[in-house]
């Protein structure tokens, strides 16, 4: 069963469409460079409707997350827990994403939360602050926004 | 004062429901006639009404249509768990500026739970489109973001918060109307089922049917036990830009809601917030000055929350016990707030509560509700 996808519009095209090729773009208000998301027809901060597609590197940490275990809908149930987080870009801009975890279970509540890059451990558990970067292709295109992992 | 002689006379329910017994306008038609029945006002009467419900295509005038009412005065809110308050609010300013005469303020929700599930999916354009593509999980999975934030930021704990949860259950084991009314332990709570981590099973409401109505009118006609108000405020997309905020518009009225009432927080007798989960409630706590910000984990630890206790807060249950009826949940605070301020709050009654303060929350959207409001109510 595929997931859910946004409608597509004129507006949200161009996301949508990059995201399809792995990439992320998003749009820069050109007059005063607030960066916009979720896609708009103009800049919520200045009412401009100069707005630019830029591509983003897609790396960026986690500000808050939640492993949600409850789900109103297939795919997403079987799929359970899905981890969703409030993302802060490097390039700027912050957004709402999946973030796929290598290790998830339904004890890993009360794992230790934090376990430091610069320990030399591959796996890092999310957490706040943790690095995350774009799902690679070919995974990306089974996902119809954006997708992060950790990184 | 929002209006010296304006403000509400009577109130009255339909009975929740786990699954529906009846369609929404039956539950919206059940409480409207119990509500004026309390007040004493004849359907006649009434020429104003207030509706919060997820209608569809209808409106407050197809409602007055179904009611058989014809109105002056007609008003949907906009601003979901937020808006019941200003529906009361707006009703109160309308009748005081002339435009109507007696005004029913009805909320109510008919939903199983595939009809939670579509609507939850489906609440704003913002939702439908860039959340549920995510398995965004619904409120429970956007709070949980919330309150792991609350949590990592001031050591807020679910510890504390569980008290709230704990205690608006002993409120609710003495409301015959609440749904869920077994006692509830903090252990309990703690280790209820996993929903969305760091929330569990009582960390979230249980939607459910069922409606909550008041009637707006003269004072004098409520025999003394009318219930004025002293001062309202909304706010609606603050703070801007910030997908997943540990305040909300609470924090920028709270002074000016206290000031035009003429009282300060201590001198409110009770509380009744929206508490579509504890997070939310703590958040109002902080936001309304009860305690500063950041601290409310101590305040709970402190107080007790109970209609008898130091800090009496949603008297009846609040939503975590009653259920989450759709567009009830937002009144269900002033219905309970009038109940107590009229000294009708039987085994659960506040003594002596002449004046309380009764706050909304809702419009969930992109990372957290948009829309708060609150209002300030005293005995006439």
């Amino acid at each position: 069963m595929s997931y859910p996808e946004p409608t597509l519009t004129e507006t949200n095209r161009p996301l949508i469409e990059a995201w399809r090729r792995g990439e992320l773009v998003l749009q820069h208000c050109a007059p005063c460079g607030h960066i916009i998301f979720f896609p708009r027809e103009l800049c919520p901060k200045c009412w401009s409707t100069q707005l630019e597609w830029r591509k983003h590197s897609g790396r960026g940490r986690v500000v808050s997350h939640s492993r949600v275990y409850s789900h109103v809908t297939e795919p997403f149930a079987s799929e359970s827990p899905v981890t969703l987080a409030e993302i802060e870009l490097e390039d700027g801009g912050a957004m709402l994403a999946r973030v796929i975890e290598s290790v998830i279970s339904a004890q890993a509540e009360s794992l230790p939360p934090v376990i430091p890059a610069q320990a030399g451990i591959q796996k890092a558990e999310i957490a706040p602050g943790a690095a995350v970067e774009l799902v690679p292709m070919p995974d990306a295109a089974r996902y119809s926004l954006p997708t992060f992992k950790l990184a | 004062m929002i209006s010296r002689d304006v403000g509400i006379i009577g109130y009255g329910s339909a009975a929740y429901d786990k699954k529906p017994r009846q369609t929404l306008f039956g539950y919206i038609a059940e409480a409207c006639r119990n509500a004026l029945a309390h007040a004493g006002v004849r359907k006649f009467e009434v020429n104003g009404l207030a509706v919060d419900a997820a209608l569809g295509g209808d409106t407050a005038v197809s409602t007055a249509e179904y009611l058989g009412l014809s109105l002056s005065w007609a008003y949907k809110s906009t601003a979901a768990g937020a808006g019941p308050i200003m529906s009361v609010v707006n009703a109160v300013r309308a009748l005081d500026a002339g435009v109507a005469d007696y005004v029913i303020c009805v909320g109510a929700g008919a939903q199983d739970i595939a009809a939670f599930k579509k609507r939850i999916a489906q609440f704003t354009h913002a939702v439908s489109d860039y959340l549920a593509p995510h398995g965004y999980g619904g409120p429970p999975g956007m709070h949980a973001i919330i309150q792991k934030k609350h949590m990592a930021r001031y050591g807020t704990t679910r510890e504390q918060l569980g008290r709230i949860a704990v205690d608006q259950r002993a409120n609710a084991s003495r409301n015959e109307a609440a749904l869920l009314r077994k006692p509830l332990t903090l252990d309990d709570y703690l280790n209820a089922k996993l929903v969305a981590e760091p929330l569990r099973l009582f960390d979230c409401v249980m939607p459910c049917s069922g409606a909550e109505a008041v009637v707006i009118g003269a004072l004098d006609r409520a025999g003394g036990k009318g219930v004025r108000l002293l001062s309202a405020c909304e706010r609606h997309n603050h703070p801007l830009g910030e997908i997943a905020p540990v305040c909300g518009g609470w924090e920028v009225f709270r002074d000016q809601l206290f000031e035009e009432a003429g009282y300060g927080p201590r001198d409110m007798h009770f509380m009744n917030c929206y508490d579509d989960f504890p997070i939310m409630a703590a958040m109002q706590i902080e936001d309304l000055g009860f305690c500063a910000k950041g601290e409310v984990g101590r305040f709970l630890e402190e107080n007790r929350l109970t209609h008898d206790g130091s800090f009496p807060f949603n008297t009846g249950g609040g939503q975590l016990s009653c259920g989450q009826a759709g567009g009830a949940s937002g009144l269900l605070g002033v219905v309970e707030a009038a109940r107590q301020i009229r000294g009708e709050g039987g085994e659960r009654q506040v003594a002596g509560a002449t004046r309380g303060i009764v706050s909304g929350y809702g419009m969930i959207s992109y990372g957290h509700g948009l829309s708060a409001s609150a209002v300030i109510l005293e005995k006439a």
